[in-house]
């Protein structure tokens, strides 16, 4: 993977550590690490989507799962499925930057630049940039199915059943 | 109209937002998720005036994004009605090439909602 050795180059030396931010990316972070060929750790991290039955209620944005790792002079990779609007990046950044790390960028899978409301976001690695379209499979789920299909399947909602490309 | 308003974390206007739609309020709530300030309908762009300078259109953005410098538009509704909000933001655009307005669409909400298929009101 193209990606791996790009981060590699960059990284030389220097360990980062890769944070998956779930559920999408695990399959994508998976196959990222495996390409990486320099010494580097993984840890993962989960928000609750706006609206999301995990959020019961709560107005505010909550973390389901945070860091194990102290991020403290560390290089830190957010990884992520896609990014659209930013405002899940935006706020793992943020968060993250409290921590006093000494470098955090983001690399993902699928962008949708067009899409983006913020737009200083650290996205330094991207694999592709795609249409305004909806995807599942290789992590990416609808109403969480899915997600165990091999490789990305373009899915049309109109569709009834079986809707899948 | 009857919408319940809650009490917004990261709205940064003086009196409280008076939300036209469910649609509107929803999109409040996203962007007070996630921690970022906003105002609503802040300002109104004049985008034609008659000969004695009396305005015959004009647009009033649904949110400012006050980090962001940026203007988002709401379009949760029908497709002739997308096609009309998009004539007036190509309007703003030409008379206005230095404002930052983008679109918010309802697929956006979805998204983030990790829902496909919301049922809001516009």
């Amino acid at each position: 993977m193209e990606l791996g050795a790009e981060i590699a180059r960059d990284f030389e030396g220097r360990e980062p550590l890769l944070v998956g931010s779930l559920k999408a990316s695990f399959v994508f972070l998976a196959d990222l690490s495996r390409a990486i060929p320099i010494a580097h750790a993984l840890d993962f991290v989960e928000l609750a989507g706006y609206g999301s039955a995990q959020m019961g209620g709560h107005e505010q944005i909550r973390v389901l799962k945070d860091l194990d790792a102290d991020i403290r002079d560390r290089d830190v990779l957010v990884i992520e499925d896609v990014i659209d609007t930013g405002l899940t990046l935006n706020y793992l950044v943020r968060t993250f930057e409290l921590r006093h790390p000494r470098s955090v960028g983001a690399v993902t899978l699928l962008d949708r630049p067009y899409r983006r409301l913020v737009d200083e976001l650290p996205v330094r690695y991207v694999g592709f940039v795609v249409p305004d379209e909806l995807f599942v499979g290789y992590g990416f789920d609808l109403d969480e199915k899915w997600r165990q299909l091999p490789d990305l399947r373009l899915v049309h909602l109109a569709a009834e059943p079986g809707g899948l490309d | 109209m009857g919408l319940d308003i809650p009490v917004f974390q990261a709205y940064q206007g003086a009196e409280p937002p008076r939300f036209a739609s469910q649609a509107e309020l929803e999109c409040a709530k996203v962007l007070d998720y996630y921690g970022i300030p906003w105002l609503y309908e802040p300002t109104t762009f004049v985008l034609e005036e008659d000969e004695e300078g009396r305005v015959r259109e004009a647009f009033a953005p649904d949110f400012y994004l006050t980090e962001q410098g940026l203007y988002i538009e709401l379009t949760f509704m029908k497709q002739s009605l997308v096609t009309r909000k998009n004539r007036k933001l190509r309007k703003l655009r030409e008379r206005y090439p230095d404002v930052k307005i983008k679109l918010f669409y309802k697929r956006d909400l979805e998204r983030l909602a990790q829902h496909f298929r919301l049922d809001l009101a516009s």
